[in-house]
């Protein structure tokens, strides 16, 4: 306490002592998945949940009418910042509703806003106000004007309640919503809607006419794979949105919407299955988003660095991925995504490291190769991130373990090399790792073809220079390929980093020092969590033994959604999700339906038959 | 979790910034070091030890890779400097054998590492002074290499290592290692890792052995031809008496014999075939009979072991009795004679007669072991321990010094099993009425 | 403090984990250079002790339901005695530390790092350790159970590489130096597996009675056996003259793997299993030596002493003058005479809870 009163003045070596001694600080609220009881294991727990307030009656409301549901929980960025105006109602005389909007959007050095007024059916007057390149000119000109001048002035008698029914019976857009508040209607314009109003009344009508360029549906960039859906994320969200759905035809699939940036105002929708996802994950998702005050927001790494659990783990705890299959699957087990406009990639929470290593392709293979593929990658992992630093232990530390002839020729090639190994390896490392930045900045087919050449003409010129020892060449350009054999971008930067962290620790004490660095990041691994899930999960702690870790097993066997997860329906499929095995052969005779189990039917499935047939019919 | 983690990174830089101040005190960079390859001793003139050690050169096409070695070998200076074949052996005198060591990190201008050390190599005047003043330190000392193999050399090891280069590859390191799985190949020799050797050499159980080897001067092969050569199986050879010509002038050929850490004597080649059939280690070899039915022709088995062999050994008042079972498996390689052994008769008398071979070899070979030299290389010691209940008794007892008194009986069983690509041997046909194989 | 759960097989590894770790360093020598060749008959005796004890820890821990050791110590001895043994407690497993790190960092220095100076090599192990039970017990744990694969992965790997160097007639004469000193020895050296005593402590982070039967049973058996095998293999390798002078015969055992050409002399891979091994035990260590004088001075919050702790235990560290010293003094202290401490005293704690009919039935925990 002492300490914190007088930090201004502090002398230098009560700044150190600040340092060393204790300090009772405040820790943030950290959520933790709470624990199911450790008894029943999977089954039905959804007892355990209280049901979030706020969440069943109001999207269980919602789902006829999705649209307006959407606008009920906005996040107003200008909640914060607005103390000059409070008068947020719409005033029901147009003058000073168009001083409005004119003031705001700085009508008329903004040469964006259009304002159009005009006069209904020859005593009314009305603006529409949109943003120009937002919308679809179309849109105004055929089926907002066209019908307004089209008005007789019979239809405008009456009272203001008459004229309201009128006005959105006349408007044609599919999308109309009524709004008394400024905010709303601003929102409004700068998504790209067009706002309409007509003297005397209280509010303002948006009309949908959002209709801006945007890139259309290309192959996902990095997520390539030959088996599977061809089909990538673009920057639209209501696209985006649309993909995961056409994957989902399910009424329980709810996009919830945020609004994150007082300057962006940046939409940004928590996808998820409502009749899966466990309501405290979900309750800490919104949590964790709704409370973000920042000014701007362009992508989603950015809200990735918002939301996520640890900002100083050096391996990402959110999977971002630009595939709607992907992001479907994920959902589907029982996990929210996180879109975002204007960036075409889904965060997805809450992940463990198994699923990071995942690549989209697996579930599509058969599991002999989608295993095959997965050790490798674990391998890759490992390769990328040691392989320096062992060679570097190696070769200083334990040169007993190079095989004799090796090491000779080791030796040898390294007569004339100048610079001690760690130079070399740290040399090699950091003109690989040039290469690939610089690729990525070269236009074109240079760029592509940068990257193998470069390495290559580097490499060789390095060793005839004398300058590294072409094993070592070997050595960087297989942790290189390690390294892009890791399907997740954001992991495979952490790895890269790792390496430099292994190759220190290597240099300093051999296999020792590797051996510590090792026990010291598998203690950082155990202590991630990922919205509240253990990083490691299925290792450590220890889950129900999944059927989709390292080994993928066949996808019938997948009975289970992740344990870890504790969703609220924890089966995917029945135990016997072939039911065909279960057919009996056309024979005569009915009795014999245990023996005809045998060829056809797979080990696991026949053990299981008679619960899985009682659980079937339960159903 | 922000806190720990601020901990752990703290903890961690402030170890990475201790460490640099301290220095990597282990890490030698690889060619800061050069690795012994052989490690020979003698006795030496002024001081107690001479010792000599070879190690690979790091010029292009030396010891590593690529180049001939030949060439290397043809500078002038080449003597001078003990630069042999892409390595450089050179010999010091001194008061120890790491001490010697290190002094000759003066010449190498590097530090001489042992990390890879293949071959110890003794003199073997010196071996039977007694060798553990200079195994002792090598036990304890972390380079050295358990699978170094331990050679006893006639005449100088330094002598030895130089003429043991070869030619075949220029890779110096890996000459010494397939040379030493030729033990595999032919039996001639056994092989004897450096970590058998120093278990033996304080074990109760029996006693060590090494690697007999020698030099070949290629003087043993006769200039003058004889009108008709005899056939002889069972030529008995020292290592360095090889008949031959070309290749490595150094040889393995036979067992070194230890009583404690003194040499007491030699196995010749066969004898080491039967000694490594006796304790197992026989892979593969082959072996020439001369045919009785048909004196001067040759049938020409090989020889491999079948299963391992069953000691067992008791006591009858109070002198232990040995049985040793050897099961051996022959394939008919060669049938000079031509008499077709093939018939099931004609294999079962050919085992027997082989069976007698072996089982007089065997025999005879472990009872020379007790009456010459009363060593039990064999480590018969080891079944004999199961007598005993406990240590005190089997150490009271000495079976070392008793082994002397045992009696053995020796069991050998040979199936001929296979005779190789033909299964029948028929006569050769031509006009000579004395023609091999006719009946 | 913060403790946390975790399940049985978390449990488990780490307890063998830290049970088994002697086996990579000097305990085997001195196990044959007492017993020759009954060393594996010696260790399944000591396991067949320790069993015997952890039966009675087990009624202790019967009794006072839902109490941990040092809860246990205060009910039935009172505030002031019962602080008084935590805080031996506290003080036996600093030294435990201690003694396990200068025994790691001896045999590395002389196996594999013999220019490095000690402390560099004490330092970062005590350091890490430090900070893995500044997570926590949780996070020891966790690592335990992710580590608990290659090392015994590598056990298995070095004991059937060594596999052709085996001869199991060196196993023989059957009783050793006499079939007394071995069980004498045998009783004696089952302190060796007294860091069964954790558990116990430890037991509220485990679900209990139930787990704590298990883990501690499964524990004992599994180390026992590997115990004995290892034991076995390293006799049957280097007979026992030579096995009893070797440093550690697991690491000799690793040394003497030989396939081919390249395929030899790999023992450095090996030292990882060592290093992992060595870290979590010290980490329980002094975890268990942190938590027990915290709960002697009822200090609430165990992260603050970490750094006086690790600053203590390093002064412990270098006390020993010598290979020789540690080996003979304080290694055997805690490997053969520890029981005194461990063993005993937590049965006399049972004794009087019985005489005084403190616990039994009813489920008090207040003092």
């Amino acid at each position: 306490m002492l300490v914190s009163e007088k930090k201004k003045q502090q002398s230098p070596i009560l700044k150190i002592l600040s340092l060393i001694t204790y300090k009772k600080t405040s820790r943030p609220r950290s959520f933790v998945l709470p624990e199911q009881n450790e008894g029943q294991e999977g089954g039905d727990n959804s007892q355990n949940y209280q049901a979030p307030e706020g969440r069943g009656n109001e999207e269980t409301q919602s789902e006829g009418k999705k649209r307006t549901k959407t606008l009920r929980k906005p996040l107003s960025p200008s909640q914060v910042k607005s103390g000059r105006r409070d008068v947020n109602e719409v005033k029901n005389d147009i003058d000073s509703n168009l001083e409005m909007i004119r003031q705001q959007f700085n009508v008329p050095q903004n040469k964006d806003l259009v304002i159009r007024e005009f006069i209904l059916a020859r005593d009314k007057r009305g603006f529409i106000a949109y943003l120009d390149g937002m919308v679809d000119k179309t849109v105004i000109n055929e089926h907002i004007l066209r019908p307004l001048f089209d008005l007789s002035t019979s239809d405008l008698a009456g009272d203001s309640n008459s004229t309201t029914l009128a006005l959105e019976n006349i408007v044609e857009t599919n999308d109309v919503k009524k709004l008394k508040n400024f905010k709303k209607v601003f929102a409004e314009i700068l998504k790209g809607n067009t706002v309409l109003y007509v003297d005397g009344l209280d509010y303002f009508l948006a009309c949908e006419s959002i209709g801006f360029e945007m890139r259309s549906i290309e192959t996902p960039k990095t997520e390539g794979v030959v088996k599977g859906s061809q089909e990538g994320f673009s920057e639209n969200l209501r696209t985006n949105i649309s993909l995961i759905r056409r994957i989902i035809k399910n009424k329980d699939l709810i996009s919830e919407f945020f609004e994150i940036g007082e300057k962006s105002s940046t939409t940004c929708a928590v996808v998820y299955l409502q009749d899966l996802i466990n309501p405290s994950i979900l309750e800490e998702v919104r949590r964790r988003i709704s409370s973000i005050k920042t000014d701007f927001l362009v992508s989603s790494g950015m809200l990735e660095q918002f939301i996520e659990d640890s900002p100083y783990s050096i391996i990402p705890t959110t999977l971002s991925t630009e595939r709607p299959d992907r992001t479907a699957s994920h959902l589907v087990e029982g996990k929210a995504a996180i879109l975002m406009d204007g960036a075409p990639f889904a965060i997805v929470v809450p992940v463990t490291l198994n699923e990071i290593m995942h690549s989209p392709e697996d579930a599509a293979l058969k599991w002999q190769y989608a295993t095959s593929l997965r050790v490798i990658r674990f391998f890759a992992f490992a390769f990328a991130a040691l392989l320096p630093g062992l060679y570097l232990a190696l070769t200083t530390f334990h040169r007993e373990m190079i095989p004799t002839d090796l090491l000779i020729a080791i030796a040898e090639a390294k007569e004339n090399v100048p610079f001690p190994t760690l130079v070399e390896v740290i040399l090699m490392e950091l003109g690989f790792e040039l290469i690939r930045e610089a690729g990525i900045r070269i236009p074109g087919i240079i760029g592509n073809t940068l990257g193998i050449i470069g390495a290559l003409i580097l490499g060789e010129a390095a060793v005839s220079a004398n300058i590294v020892s072409p094993v070592l060449i070997v050595i960087v350009a297989a942790t290189g390929l390690s390294n892009f054999a890791i399907p997740n971008y954001s992991l495979a930067f952490g790895v890269r980093l790792l390496r430099f962290y292994f190759i220190i620790a290597g240099c300093f004490l051999g296999f020792y020092g590797l051996a510590l660095a090792l026990v010291v990041f598998v203690l950082m691994l155990v202590n991630l969590k990922s919205f509240g899930i253990p990083y490691l999960s299925i290792v450590a702690p220890r889950n129900k033994k999944s059927k989709d870790a390292v080994v993928r097993w066949p996808i019938w066997m997948q009975e289970e959604r992740p344990d870890y997860l504790n969703t609220l329906d924890s089966r995917r499929q029945p135990e016997i999700s072939r039911q065909w095995t279960q057919e009996d052969a056309p024979e005569p005779s009915g009795a014999g339906r245990n023996k005809d189990q045998g060829p056809a039917q797979q080990a696991p499935a026949g053990r299981n038959q008679n619960t899985g047939k009682e659980k079937e019919s339960s159903d | 979790m922000t806190k720990a983690y601020r901990f752990l990174s703290g903890l961690l830089i402030a170890l990475f910034f201790c460490l640099p101040l301290n220095g990597c005190y282990d890490s030698i960079e690889i060619d800061e070091e050069v690795y012994a390859l052989a490690v020979g001793i003698d006795k030496g003139v002024s001081n107690i030890i001479r010792v000599t050690v070879q190690y690979p050169t790091y010029k292009d096409g030396g010891g590593g890779s690529g180049g001939g070695g030949s060439e290397s070998g043809s500078g002038g200076g080449g003597e001078e400097s003990g630069e042999v074949n892409g390595t450089v052996i050179s010999t010091v005198e001194a008061s120890s054998l790491l001490e010697g060591i290190s002094m000759l990190n003066l010449s190498s201008n590097r530090q001489i590492s042992l990390y890879h050390t293949k071959m110890l190599v003794f003199a073997e005047d010196y071996a039977r002074e007694g060798v553990v003043r200079y195994v002792e330190p090598l036990a304890r000392y972390r380079e050295v290499r358990e699978s170094m193999r331990v050679v006893i050399c006639k005449g100088s090891a330094e002598e030895f290592i130089k003429k043991s280069s070869d030619f075949v590859g220029a890779n110096t390191a890996k000459g010494m290692e397939m040379g030493f799985y030729q033990s595999q190949n032919t039996g001639y020799f056994p092989d004897v890792f450096f970590h058998n050797f120093y278990s033996s050499l304080i074990s109760p159980y029996g006693q060590c052995t090494a690697i007999y080897a020698g030099v070949n001067e290629f003087k043993q092969l006769d200039s003058q031809e004889k009108e008709k050569p005899e056939l002889h199986t069972d030529v008995d050879l020292e290592p360095g008496q090889i008949p031959r010509k070309g290749g490595s002038k150094s040889e393995f050929f036979g067992t070194a014999i230890f009583d404690g850490d003194k040499m007491v004597g030699y196995l010749l080649q066969n004898e080491t075939r039967f000694y490594l059939m006796a304790i197992g280690k026989f892979k593969w070899g082959i072996f020439t009979f001369e045919d009785k039915r048909s004196p001067g022709d040759a049938y020409i088995l090989e020889i491999t072991s079948s299963k391992r062999p069953e000691t067992k050994i008791r006591f009858e008042e109070g002198l232990p009795v040995i049985d040793l079972k050897i099961s051996l498996e022959a394939e008919l390689i060669s049938n000079q004679s031509r008499i077709e052994y093939e018939t099931l008769d004609k294999l079962t008398e050919l085992e027997i007669e082989i069976e007698k071979y072996f089982h007089d070899g065997i025999k005879g070979t472990i009872e020379k072991t007790q009456r010459e030299w009363n060593s039990d290389i064999f480590f018969f010691g080891k079944k004999a321990a199961a007598q005993f209940r406990t240590i005190q008794d089997l150490e009271e007892y000495n079976w070392l010094k008793h082994y002397q008194d045992a009696e053995v009986h020796v069991d050998v069983d040979v199936k001929v099993r296979r005779s190789g690509f033909l299964y029948k041997t028929m006569p050769i046909q031509s006009t000579s009425p004395d023609q091999k194989g006719r009946k | 403090m913060r403790e946390g759960h975790f399940g049985f097989l978390e449990a488990l590894s780490l307890m063998v984990i830290v049970l088994i770790n002697k086996i990579f360093f000097t305990s085997p020598m001195t196990l044959i250079e007492k017993l020759g060749t009954s060393a594996w008959l010696g260790t399944l005796i000591s396991c067949l002790a320790s069993l015997s004890f952890f039966g009675l820890l087990y009624l202790l821990m019967k009794r006072f339901n839902g109490q941990d050791l040092f809860q246990i110590f205060e009910t039935v001895t009172g505030k002031l005695v019962g602080r008084g043994l935590i805080f031996l407690i506290s003080l036996y497993f600093l030294y435990y530390t201690a003694i396990n790190a200068q025994e790691f960092a001896a045999i590395l220095k002389a196996y594999s790092l013999p220019y490095t100076p000690i402390y560099l090599i004490v330092l970062p192990l005590l350091v890490i350790a430090a900070a893995m039970t500044y997570v926590g017990l949780e996070g020891i744990a966790r690592v335990a159970y992710v580590f608990v694969f290659p090392i015994f992965g590598g056990l298995v790997l070095i004991l059937v590489l060594a596999f052709p160097v085996y001869d199991w007639d060196y196993l023989r004469p059957l009783f050793g130096y006499g079939l007394d000193t071995t069980i004498g020895i045998g009783l004696l050296r089952s302190s060796a597996y007294s860091e069964i005593i954790f558990l116990a402590i430890i037991i509220n982070s485990i679900h209990g009675l139930k787990y704590f039967r298990r883990v501690g049973i499964s524990a004992l058996l599994i180390c026992g056996l590997v115990f004995s095998l290892c034991c076995a293999c390293i006799l049957a390798a280097f007979q026992y003259p030579s096995s009893s002078e070797h440093l550690s015969g697991m690491f000799q055992l690793s040394r003497v793997i030989y396939y081919s050409r390249f395929f030899q002399r790999i023992e450095a891979i090996f030292l990882f299993i060592w290093v992992f091994a060595s870290v979590i035990t010290i980490a329980i260590g002094f975890y268990i030596s942190l938590k027990a004088y915290c709960r002697a001075f009822l200090i609430k919050n165990h992260r603050p002493l970490l750094f006086s702790i690790l600053l203590l235990t390093s002064a412990v560290c270098f006390l020993p003058r010598s290979f020789p010293e540690i080996l003979q003094i304080h290694v055997r202290v805690i490997r053969e005479f520890s029981f005194l401490l461990i063993y005993l005293v937590p049965i006399l704690v049972l004794l009087v809870a019985v005489i005084l009919r403190r616990g039994g039935t009813s489920n008090d925990k207040s003092l």
